[in-house]
């Protein structure tokens, strides 16, 4: 698995079934009624976050929190390294006889530079993953899916039984049925 | 399961939707600017052109224009300093600390009162860099080798605390800030019809869609980040106290400082988010978002950290006379019953009397009221910084060194100056980005318990 998340881009995908809901609690029981029949889905895009909706699709816990730990440790050890170089190996300043070495005055720069690697590291790679950057053309599949509309994308192919997952998804209310060929989308 | 709590009041009142909060939040990007914003935009752009003046004759003149001296050498540019930095903490304490307890009101808040904090550290940053008098040269407060040999920065420098301090909690703040908005960047972007603003808001919401992975990991990305943010606000004002009670001047040599001023950054930040969204709600008719209970919320954070502060005062001055410390004992007199005493009553009135009005109810649910208690908390505060650093100053050790000071015309300009700076951003934001967070809003429109 490579740091930036393919799984995101739709460049690539023939044939797409894709449903649009209104209502979140309906949205969640479409979801987990599609897991639960074997569909792979795609991706359900929301215009806020529905807690729970990433567990069902079985989305692994992000290794965020880790790449965070081991940004904060760089930022930490380079920042200790700076202060003994500058302060004790090339230059010990002695300003009011205080102590120049490992003394609790470092605390205040160590911690502050730890918190900056951290933050900017997790953002770096934050963006990485979700293959985010400035000036990047969204793959939208309904212009009120960042509004107030939400839609699961379902990729067909082999071993998929369309007939079912269009079922499931009129059963649990869906208010629009569509497929995608090639970027283009046209009503079910 | 899904009900509505029959205990809890509705965040957000109205009966609104995900397409009314939409269509409400991000009409004044949509539309044509109105009067309200017209006025106060050039009201803040003329106060903006009072900064560049004073700005202007400190630097062609030099810093002679000010009126600090050999006693008082921290004025009312210090004084600004750690008030614009103390007001920039609410920002914080809403979007970071109040997200770990799981608050949900500060959800209508959060995104103005972040705003709030980065215009406020830019408008901080202005004094300690142009005190620096020769502010062409002030990346030597970065380690950097200088010119004329190896001589580095000194770590045990709390001056120099500060500039790490200050620098980082800027950065991670925007990252936060900017972070928080991308999926409601995204909603403007798939809403703006000119071809300018479809490319900008394009260019800034990253490709944004609103992927189940994607929120998955911003959820995940937003906890750590207020996980990191809560301890980074904490020490900048511990930091910023530190340029105080690290030495040895008779009234700031307290240990007391680091807890006394984060409680009173985060009062004084309040004030100002009060005194903002109070005017903000009822000129972009965000009511039914930023209702009277985020109001008293904030009413009552304000008395608790009001008289946190309040007891941090009465604390002090006890300690100074309880130490047998001759210096301290008169400092603290002094402060009470010098020259300056003025400031010093306007400062326990305004910080620990004035709040306890919050107990009553009516206090705490009526706007314009609230509105006028927070100018008074922002006069307070300012009066709290001012008495802790001229009053120590201006009674040296010696005698033949007391002098008197007062706010040239140049420094009352820079002052003035920085509310035009925060005003002319705070204006801008709320014409070109959603004043509330629309992401977050949407997710507590039915009451879930």
């Amino acid at each position: 698995m490579g740091i930036i998340d393919n799984n995101l881009s739709l460049r690539d995908r023939n044939r797409m079934l894709v449903g649009i809901w209104e209502d979140e609690d309906k949205l969640v029981e479409a979801t987990s009624e599609l897991v639960h029949a074997g569909v792979k889905i795609q991706d359900v895009y929301t215009p806020y976050p529905v807690h729970g909706l990433d567990r069902i699709m079985g989305v692994r816990r992000s290794w965020l929190s880790i790449v965070a730990f081991m940004c904060g440790a760089t930022g930490f050890s380079l920042a200790f390294w700076m202060i003994y170089y500058m302060y004790v190996q090339d230059w010990p300043l002695d300003v009011g006889n205080k102590p120049v070495r490992f003394s609790p005055s470092w605390v205040p720069v160590l911690f502050e530079a730890t918190v900056l690697c951290t933050a900017f590291g997790m953002g770096f790679f934050f963006f990485l993953r979700n293959r985010m950057i400035w000036g990047i053309k969204p793959e939208l599949l309904d212009d009120r899916q960042t509004d107030d509309r939400m839609v699961i994308a379902v990729e067909t192919g082999e071993g998929v039984d369309e007939k079912k997952v269009l079922q499931i998804m009129k059963d649990h209310g869906a208010v629009e049925l569509r497929e995608r060929i090639g970027g283009v989308q046209t009503t079910i | 399961m899904i009900h509505d709590s029959l205990i809890r009041e509705r965040l957000v009142t109205g009966g609104k939707t995900a397409s009314d909060v939409t269509r409400d939040i991000a009409r004044p990007i949509l539309n044509k600017p109105s009067t309200a914003w017209k006025v106060g935009f050039t009201l803040s752009v003329i106060f903006l052109g009072i900064f560049v003046v004073s700005l202007f004759w400190t630097l062609w003149t030099g810093i002679g224009t000010w009126n600090i001296n050999k006693s008082v050498m921290w004025g009312w540019d210090i004084t600004n300093f750690v008030f614009w930095v103390g007001i920039g903490h609410a920002g914080t304490l809403i979007s970071a600390i109040l997200l770990l307890f799981r608050q949900k009101w500060r959800m209508s808040i959060n995104r103005s009162a972040e705003a709030m904090t980065i215009f406020a550290v830019i408008c901080a940053a202005m004094f300690p860099v142009f005190h620096m008098g020769r502010v062409w040269v002030g990346y030597w407060a970065l380690p950097l080798p200088n010119a004329f040999g190896s001589l580095w920065v000194n770590f045990n420098s709390p001056l120099l605390w500060d500039v790490f301090a200050i620098s980082t909690y800027f950065s991670v703040s925007l990252l936060f800030w900017y972070i928080g908005l991308i999926p409601d960047i995204a909603t403007i972007r798939d809403k703006v019809k000119t071809k300018a603003a479809q490319y900008w808001y394009r260019f800034f919401s990253m490709g944004w869609t609103g992927s189940t992975r994607t929120w998955a990991r911003y959820e995940l990305i937003s906890l750590i980040l207020a996980g990191l943010s809560t301890p980074l606000v904490l020490s900048v004002h511990t930091i910023v106290s530190t340029d105080f009670a690290t030495s040895v001047i008779p009234g700031w040599h307290t240990t007391i400082f680091p807890p006394y001023f984060v409680a009173g950054a985060i009062f004084s930040g309040f004030g100002m988010v009060a005194t903002l969204l109070v005017v903000a709600r009822k000129v972009m008719n965000y009511e039914n978002y930023i209702t009277i209970g985020h109001l008293e919320a904030m009413c009552k954070i304000i008395m608790l950290t009001g008289t946190l502060v309040g007891i941090a005062y009465l604390t002090e001055f006890f300690i100074a006379q309880y130490s047998g410390v001759e210096y301290e004992q008169y400092a603290f007199l002094n402060r009470a019953s010098g020259p300056y005493w003025w400031a010093y009553w306007s400062m326990m009135f305004c910080n620990l009397v004035s709040p306890q009005v919050f107990w009553f109810k009516w206090a705490r649910t009526t706007p314009w009221f609230i509105f006028i208690m927070s100018i008074v908390v922002n006069v307070g505060m300012w009066f709290e910084r001012f008495v802790i650093i001229v009053t120590s100053l201006h009674r040296d050790y010696l005698p033949s060194s007391w002098v008197m000071y007062a706010g040239s015309l140049t420094e009352i300009g820079l002052f003035l100056g920085t509310f035009g700076i925060f005003f002319t951003c705070f204006f801008l934001f709320a014409k070109f980005l959603p004043v509330i967070n629309m992401s977050e809003i949407k997710t507590i429109l039915r009451n879930r318990e």
